[in-house]
């Protein structure tokens, strides 16, 4: 029986387009740009390694793509150990954050450069060609040369230019940043339709976390070289497994404090004479340094008095407008922050500079040991 | 009123606009003030020589009996002779710059870090602000049978006898590589320092090795500090008189020195400056003839690279 289920393990790891790191580590002089990571891309999907500048993302694409070599541990790509190859002998392609179109070459000539080191034979190479333009709806710029085109039409090039080769394994290197917002919008539903349309495993390197969670089956959250967190969108959104994740993933309002009463599995703190609690589980015991997050769009601001847990008095500071929800900045009397955001049809009070109540939910309060803060 | 402030204030913004164009003419005065007076009257005036005659021992030229006899006069078989081996050392000097410069460039542009580029640079071009007389002069020291470096293989019993490169063709072939050397390097590491280092990891990852992306990207894209080069060192060596007086002495002569004797010691200006008129022919003509060239190299290539985009994929075809 064990046997089986190693030869099964080994059949899905080799499957095409599944891409595993294992104890990955790249070090620069003294400093982890990457430290000892893990992580199991499944073949097909589409997942995005999220974090700040400087976390490491990147710099995993491209030991993925074979540009660094890793000072520890292994990649391997459809089940085959890569880490030791060069970029031109593995089965990836990449599009570029500045795109790197050859500037040399027609948009045609670029699509087809790597055509011309793979088994295609010469003559499917002009229809190869006609095919990947026509995907990314760029059939009509194939005799421009890149520097006649605007940002956009030359990303989709880059992503043509990419999967004519018809990779395993797509890495993208923040290929937004450069657009426009809108633009932006519209490439992200083009790009995860696309992927979807393939089956391609797309590996997705951004620092917007509104963009990974348009477009990813799975989000890789990173920080100082390690990740924190893999999941679906909405787990890392709704479960976060630490206060990093909590706060990189939307906003949230943060209460960092002492554990002082534990009831069953839900534990409490006290906020500037406020008692707020969690209903979730914890584990933590009474003393432990804790800190509690709730996100926005859970917190309810009303005029009338109230007391009793997860009510807390503040002044309205300030009222903006998100388009369709409104965003109120409130401050506690012991000069605490807190962010509400509610739909606008709702009765909010609006006048600016009035005492009003803060509330939530228990449940809707995550908590986190120690007292560190986004 | 408005209408007539509009029509009172319309030709004062075009005088406005005309002064301002008159002002920007006056900037390219200087340029064209140094045009005329040190090319365009020179050149004319050797062109002119040209067509004339040295009259008798102590006149240098007249134009009274125009003719083109000193073209005829100047195509002697020793000037033949001469300039043929002008033509060799220019273009052989100019491939092996090429070939010494490329790599240098390279590396200075791509392994080095800013910080040294800067430095590296200084070392390529303080040679060069050096005196190039005085440059060459080193070299004929260096170059000398009794010199250090003869003295030095023969104490090492690599050479028998004493060095005798010195006043030969070779020693200035040597010369001119030396001299001309930097005006390679810097158009070429300017065109390679411009070159987006992420092209290459592109070429890379779409499956070319180094050498293939080296000539499918790389190459290309020096092509404009290349021909900036060549065309650097190819035309002022043709011309350089300089280098082959100091070591190049009877086996190693160029045209640059015929031209300069008729000049001074012969005193024959109609003939020299016909000398100079086919000398500018000739690197003339061999620029446009390599630029043609070129051009048709780059078109037949561009024609065998296209990508044919309007045939079917074959195994469409088979199932239509």
């Amino acid at each position: 029986m064990t046997l089986d289920s190693t030869d099964a393990d080994a059949m899905a790891a080799g499957r095409p387009g599944r891409v595993v790191l294992t104890g990955v580590s790249k070090v620069y002089g003294k400093a982890y740009a990457v430290e000892n990571l893990d992580l199991d891309v499944r073949a097909g999907e589409f997942i995005s390694l999220l974090g700040p500048s400087g976390c490491g993302k990147t710099t995993t694409l491209r030991m993925i793509g074979g540009f660094e070599f890793p000072d520890a541990g292994t990649i391997s790509i459809s089940g085959r150990a890569v880490h030791a190859l060069p970029p031109h002998r593995r089965p990836v392609n990449t599009v570029f954050q500045a795109y790197a179109l050859f500037p040399h070459m027609s948009v045609a000539r670029n699509v087809a450069y790597g055509l011309t080191y793979g088994s295609v034979p010469k003559a499917d190479i002009g229809p190869r060609v006609r095919d990947a333009l026509a995907m990314v709806r760029m059939s009509h710029l194939a005799d421009r040369m890149p520097a006649q085109l605007s940002g956009g039409q030359q990303q989709r090039i880059a992503l043509a230019r990419a999967l004519v080769n018809r990779p395993a394994v797509l890495l993208l290197d923040e290929p937004m940043s450069a657009l426009d917002r809108k633009l932006r919008e519209e490439m992200q539903i083009e790009l995860k339709l696309l992927q979807q349309q393939l089956g391609t495993t797309f590996v997705f390197v951004t620092h917007d976390q509104e963009e990974a969670m348009t477009m990813s089956d799975r989000i890789a959250v990173m920080n100082h070289g390690r990740i924190e967190q893999v999941g679906t969108p909405s787990t890392v959104y709704d479960a976060p497994e630490s206060a990093y994740v909590a706060g990189f993933i939307g906003q949230q309002n943060f209460f960092s404090g002492t554990i002082d009463r534990a009831d069953g599995g839900a534990v409490g703190m006290t906020v500037e004479g406020s008692r707020v609690a969690t209903g979730r589980p914890s584990g933590l015991a009474v003393g432990t340094e804790a800190t509690f997050a709730v996100r926005p769009e859970h917190v309810t601001v009303s005029v009338t008095a109230d007391a009793g847990v997860n009510v807390i008095p503040a002044t309205l500071m300030g009222i903006s407008q998100l388009g369709s929800a409104l965003q109120l900045v409130l401050l506690t009397a012991g000069g605490l922050k807190i962010t509400a955001r509610t739909s606008r049809s709702s009765e909010v009070p609006t006048t600016i500079g009035s005492t009003v109540w803060c509330r939530w939910d228990a449940a809707a309060v995550h908590v986190f040991p120690g007292s560190a803060t986004a | 009123m408005a209408v007539d402030a509009a029509v009172r204030t319309a030709p004062a913004a075009r005088t406005g606009r005309r002064r301002l164009r008159w002002s920007i003419g006056m900037l390219a005065l200087p340029i064209s003030a140094w045009l005329v007076f040190f090319f365009i009257v020179p050149f004319g005036l050797i062109l002119w020589y040209s067509f004339g005659d040295k009259p008798s021992l102590y006149v240098t030229h007249s134009n009274d009996v125009l003719s083109l006899d000193r073209y005829v006069e100047a195509v002697s078989p020793a000037f033949l002779q001469t300039f043929g081996r002008t033509l060799e050392i220019s273009v052989v000097g100019t491939v092996l710059c090429l070939l010494i410069a490329f790599p240098m460039a390279y590396w200075m542009a791509t392994k080095l870090s800013p910080r040294r580029q800067g430095l590296v640079l200084a070392l390529v071009l303080i040679p060069y602000w050096t005196n190039f007389l005085v440059r060459t002069i080193g070299w004929q020291i260096t170059l000398s049978p009794e010199g250090f470096l003869s003295q030095g293989l023969q104490a090492l019993g690599l050479r028998d006898g004493p060095l005798e490169v010195l006043y030969t063709m070779p020693a200035v072939q040597l010369g001119v590589v030396y001299n001309y050397l930097p005006l390679m390097i810097l158009p070429l590491y300017v065109a390679l320092e411009r070159m987006d280092h992420r092209l290459l990891e592109a070429s890379r990852d779409l499956g070319a090795n180094a050498i293939e992306s080296f000539r499918r990207v790389t190459l290309p894209l020096a092509l404009p500090g290349i021909a900036a080069g060549m065309l650097l060192v190819f035309v002022p060596l043709m011309g350089d008189y300089i280098t082959p007086s100091v070591l190049g002495g009877a086996q190693g002569g160029m045209v640059g020195q015929m031209v300069a004797g008729q000049f001074s010691r012969a005193q024959n200006w109609a003939l020299g400056s016909a000398m100079a008129i086919i000398l500018m022919l000739a690197i003339l003509a061999t620029v446009v003839i390599f630029a043609l060239v070129a051009r048709l190299v780059g078109s037949v290539l561009g024609r065998v690279q296209r990508v044919d985009l309007s045939a079917a994929l074959p195994q469409q075809g088979g199932a239509r």
